[in-house]
């Protein structure tokens, strides 16, 4: 699977251009008039036939793309009219925490150091999640150069300026906090022998802010963070997809209904309160653009939440990360960290030559890319069809020193050798992928949705990272709203009272899609993706259509 | 003898990294005060406990044969251990695997190798023996320990079965002895010096071993001996654990390593010895 | 050189079948477009996958797969969402195996050999096989990771076994009956939270923080309008990029 002659050329350009980009590696950065343009002409969230207008829930009459808007215009699993909620729950719990990720384990973590009895549910394994496979790092403040202002204003200036500043102020204030609750259970951070962090930029910081532990932080994150949680004697559902919120007669979350994907039965979870930590929707592949995303980000708690009618934000953008792989085909939409870019090496085009300051923000380097294989005609093709643009990872270790790739970048040396590519050798081919919802369910910086009792956490909420986020604040995120969500729903659960359990907001909503002449019979959440080809799926025993 | 510095394939043990270091951290510092160089094997694995005593389960050697393997791989054709657990395994699987084409042929297939190495596995006692010399070892004591009545305390696995470890007569042994005079030591003789201490039962059934024990500590006190000089972490542990259970009068008990890096000269606080022995060699005063 | 027309470059792709491949799943024979990963050769057959898939992306470990070739007597193994087909493979995927996890107060924990026997004394039965380290899909020594994990050497073990994700694929086929990931984690947390140093900028940031030494300028940033933010964003200053050799893992600056 090494590289095919046809692509060689363009590599052979990439390699005489080296030398030269290697002593001059200063270019100039986009000003912000320059970012909004690019960004205007070039970046997907700027195509009007992506996105349709809501026509149903709290945002009636926004956009959102297509993909998204057909989930939310869509019935429940259940029939609000005949489901049983009032004859007995099969748990009843404090705190239900929907998703086990990084956000739903610490939200869990710290409900249970509170003293609540909390239950997590996932639909499929405990850290099965985007934070598992979050690779470059964790922003804090934490140097003595640094300080939260500085991450506030990077935060903001990443977002376009429409963040919400009480969650920003939480996000950055809680940043050094998080990183040491994180170290103190046994993370293996990038440190200096004394003990130091090493810090490193990502795009769109001012200042080396970015934490580490090699290149499987997100996944060094969860495990211990899980084994916290294991060992505290958490229980955790594993293969139970939440499909419904459940309120009570005075408008309260009162918890959930689960479906079991293996002995495929439904469950009913009374909660005094319920935390959303059920992530992004990166697999419902807007714009028919491949994605990093696991495989079960599919938007479910954004379905069940709006539902339930929370409102959302930011949702008609996406983040596309700048460098997802476009060759070898088996890895299209896989992941290159941005701390590749963050080592030193450039992004060129067919004729090896620059053409966008790499750390610029996310969404201005995807647009760039985008530009460049589109009007500017300087992508390179691969055997199928795919456009891409090169990313010179041989000079990392031209930069830094023999082994460094190695050793600071090991999950991507292995993923590419797989394919006979040796990226210390050889540059590699990207195009963007779609990687985050860059916005969710509105929360304050408690956590706490419109909904009394119902709280959301991590990548289902949004405000956070205005329209676009950074580098780094993804794994911050969910720590810091998962751990404050937690606390407050412990807090919350001591208080609650819950009433008579129902299901009358589903039936409302249903009203609503007649109302607003949707007739379709999709049914929402999804739960999985399907990947079978169509002409097997027509041919599936009771192939109901779902999402 | 020649005075070159060599240099050792050292294999440590498992137990040696763990509870007994002082025995590890003597060794080595007497070794070093000997001009010999010891090479720690990389990313060595356990020994695999004790040899098979099923010898057409193939699967028990794996563990020595690896070591073996890697020692060659490694540049060593002679290697150096303490522990007598350790050096009772690989001795033995290394003379059995000699002794066998059938296993050698089947190893060989599973490790993926060309022929299993030959390499000589040796114990600290006949580095000092056959490679210092007595005469030299005398020469190089630095503190003789006068006046130490040391009671030499072989166990039972040291030397046997002899016709395969092959380094002293099992029932009446004088290795230890030779050595520990060459430092300068007083030795008794007492009866059950290569009597087992019941370390196999001290799980199943800690009374045998316990009277295992009893056995070999009232012969050492009626030798009139001042400490116990032991080879294994197994029998130092079990004849500590038996004293401190029966709360008799202790007889301290030392490792062979810390008494030689002493009078070698090396300072009694780097040898890793626990009390009460400690206190009792503090008492030997300066080199001289 | 080619211009793409459209933005997207295609959904999870149904590769057209020029050339194909016969693949047997679990005994079933499937023909399937070659060059598929065995993962999309699974669903292009009609699998739904609900478990032996996670993140597709070679981090989570749900997709263990072990295979065969035709006319060869290994068994080779590997992640499904990594591992391309070949004609004639035979396969099944192992999505999960029992490892019982002890549990333990990391911060209560003595952090030596002793922690580890006290929890899985089962490491003392490994025989060095060295089988562990043959099945690992990532490509770790496995078997050294367990053998440094019962001489309590805890940075070796970290080094060794940082890239485990935990498939499971070592525990199906160890003769010792050992959780080989499960020892690699406490050994980890152990040396993370009790043989390395602290980061002491962290804490005084921290003390910083409790006294408020920030909220004023945080409060004011919080309140301006976005014009004076924007201000400010385009004049801030940017830190050069250090120019030093990043070792990827903790503390493994020597070796």
């Amino acid at each position: 699977m090494a590289y095919p002659e046809s692509m060689r050329p363009s590599i052979a350009e990439v390699e005489r251009t080296r030398p030269e980009r290697l002593r001059r590696r200063e270019f100039s950065r986009l000003t912000l008039e320059d970012k909004e343009a690019l960004l205007r002409r070039f970046h997907p969230d700027y195509r009007p036939e992506g996105f349709r207008s809501l026509r149903v829930g709290a945002n009636r009459g926004q956009n959102v793309p297509h993909e998204l808007a057909d989930l939310l215009e869509a019935r429940s699993l259940l029939d609000p009219d005949t489901f049983e909620l009032n004859a007995g729950a099969d748990h009843d719990v404090d705190v239900l925490v929907i998703g086990a990720g990084g956000a739903g384990s610490s939200a869990a973590l710290t409900a249970h150091e509170d003293g609540a009895r909390v239950l997590i549910t996932t639909k499929l394994r405990w850290g099965d999640a985007n934070t598992m496979m979050a690779q470059g790092g964790i922003q804090a403040a934490d140097r003595p150069e640094d300080s939260l202002a500085r991450h506030y204003l990077d935060v903001m200036g990443g977002g376009g300026f429409v963040n919400t500043p009480g969650l920003v102020r939480a996000l950055v204030t809680d940043a050094p906090f998080v990183v040491e609750w994180l170290e103190n259970m046994g993370v293996l951070f990038d440190k200096h022998q004394d003990g130091t962090m090493m810090e490193v930029h990502g795009g769109g910081t001012s200042i080396r802010r970015m934490h580490s532990s090699g290149d499987y932080t997100g996944m060094e994150f969860m495990r211990v963070v899980r084994d916290e949680a294991r060992n505290r004697g958490i229980p955790c559902l594993e293969f139970n997809a939440a499909v419904e919120l459940v309120l009570d007669d005075s408008g309260q979350c009162a918890g959930a209904v689960l479906y079991d994907l293996d002995t495929k039965e439904f469950s009913l979870v009374r909660a005094r309160c319920t935390i959303l930590a059920s992530g992004g929707m990166g697999r419902l592949h807007c714009q028919g653009f491949p994605t990093t995303n696991h495989y079960g980000a599919t938007a479910d708690g954004v379905v069940i939440g709006y539902r339930a009618g929370v409102p959302m934000l930011f949702m008609d953008t996406v983040q596309y990360h700048p460098t997802g792989v476009a060759y070898p085909e088996q890895l299209l939409g896989q992941l290159v960290t941005e701390k590749v870019r963050g080592l030193g090496a450039h992004l060129t085009h067919c004729k090896g030559e620059r053409f966008i300051y790499e750390l610029e923000t996310r969404d201005a380097v995807s647009a760039a890319i985008i530009r460049e294989c589109s009007e500017r005609q300087n992508g390179i093709a691969t055997p199928t069809g795919v456009l891409g643009v090169w990313l010179d990872t041989p000079m990392i270790d031209m930069l830094r020193g023999e082994g460094t790739t190695r050793r600071a970048l090991p999950a991507m040396v292995r993923q590419f050798a797989r394919y006979e590519i040796d990226i210390t050798q050889e540059p590699i081919l990207m195009y963007p992928t779609q990687h985050y919802q860059n916005g969710g369910l509105v929360i304050n910086e408690l956590g706490e949705t419109a909904i009394p009792n119902l709280f959301a956490a991590g990548e289902v909420s949004g405000g956070v990272h205005g329209r676009n986020r950074l580098m780094g604040n993804s794994l911050l995120d969910i720590f810091v709203f998962g751990r404050r969500a937690g606390r407050r729903a412990a807090e919350r659960a001591r208080e609650v009272r819950p009433g008579r359990l129902t299901l009358d907001h589903v039936r409302t909503y249903h009203r609503q899609l007649d109302k607003a002449g949707v007739s379709n019979h999709r049914a929402a959440p999804m739960i999985l993706p399907d990947y079978t080809p169509a002409s097997h799926r027509i041919r599936r025993l009771g192939g109901v259509a779902v999402g | 003898m020649s005075e070159e510095k060599k240099t050792f394939g050292y294999y440590p043990g498992c137990e040696l990294r763990n509870r007994v270091k002082g025995l590890d951290l003597s060794a080595r510092r007497a070794c070093r005060a000997l001009g010999i160089r010891l090479k720690e094997l990389k990313d060595w694995t356990c020994c695999g406990g004790l040899v098979p005593q099923v010898k057409d389960n193939y699967m028990g050697f794996l563990a020595p044969a690896r070591i073996l393997v890697e020692a060659h791989a490694q540049g060593f054709d002679e290697l150096m251990t303490l522990c007598t657990f350790c050096f009772n395994t690989l001795r033995r699987a290394a003379f059995f695997l000699q002794g066998h084409a059938e296993a050698r042929k089947r190893l060989e297939l599973f490790l993926g190798v060309e022929g299993l190495p030959r390499v000589k596995v040796i114990h600290l006692l006949e580095v000092l023996r056959d490679h210092v010399g007595l005469d030299r070892l005398r020469e190089s004591v630095q503190r003789p320990l006068k006046g130490l009545r040391v009671a030499p305390y072989y166990g039972c696995l040291l030397l046997r079965p002899a016709q395969e470890i092959k380094l002293d007569n099992p029932e009446a042994p004088t290795l230890i002895e030779v050595i520990l005079e060459a430092l300068g030591c007083e030795v008794t003789d007492f009866s059950s010096k290569t009597d087992c201490c019941g370390s196999y039962h001290i799980v199943t059934n800690g009374q045998v071993a316990g009277q295992c024990s009893d056995l070999i500590l009232r012969s050492a006190v009626k030798s009139k001996a001042d400490m116990l000089v032991a080879m294994c972490p197994l029998c130092q542990f079990n004849l500590d654990w038996r004293q401190k259970q029966t709360r008799t009068a202790p007889l301290p008990v030392v490792y062979f390593p810390q008494l030689l890096a002493l009078a070698l000269g090396e300072p009694v606080d780097t040898l890793g010895v626990a009390e009460p022995a400690a206190t009792a060699l503090s008492a030997l005063g300066s080199p001289t | 050189m080619a211009r793409q027309e459209s933005l997207a470059v295609v959904k999870e792709p149904e590769t057209p079948a020029e050339e194909t491949a016969r693949i047997h799943i679990m005994g079933k024979s499937y023909v399937v477009p070659a060059g598929l990963t065995i993962l999309k050769a699974m669903e292009y057959a009609g699998y739904r996958l609900v478990r032996g898939v996670g993140c597709r992306g070679g981090f989570c470990g749900a997709c263990a797969t072990v295979y065969r070739k035709a006319g060869d007597f290994r068994l080779y193994v590997g992640l499904a969402c990594q591992t391309g087909i070949a004609d004639g493979m035979y396969l099944t995927q192992i999505p999960f195996y029992p490892a019982p996890k002890p549990l333990y107060d990391i911060h209560r924990l003595s952090a030596g050999g002793e922690t580890i026997f006290r929890f899985f004394p089962e490491v003392a039965r490994c025989i060095q096989c060295n089988t562990c380290t043959k099945v690992c899909p990532q490509g770790l020594d496995v078997m050294r990771y367990i053998a440094a994990a019962q001489q309590g050497d805890f940075k070796r073990v970290a080094e060794l076994s940082f890239d485990c994700i935990a498939c499971g694929l070592c525990v199906s086929r160890c003769p010792g009956e050992i959780a080989h990931y499960h020892v690699g984690l406490l050994a980890r947390r152990l040396y993370a939270a009790h043989l390395t140093p602290k980061a002491i900028h962290l804490r005084t940031r921290l003390g910083e923080i409790q006294e408020g030494r920030f909220s004023k300028e945080v409060e004011t940033f919080c309140k301006m309008d976005r014009q004076s933010l924007q201000r400010l964003y385009a004049q801030r200053a940017i830190e050069p990029e250090e120019e030093v050799a990043l070792p990827g893992k903790s503390n493994s600056d020597e070796d």
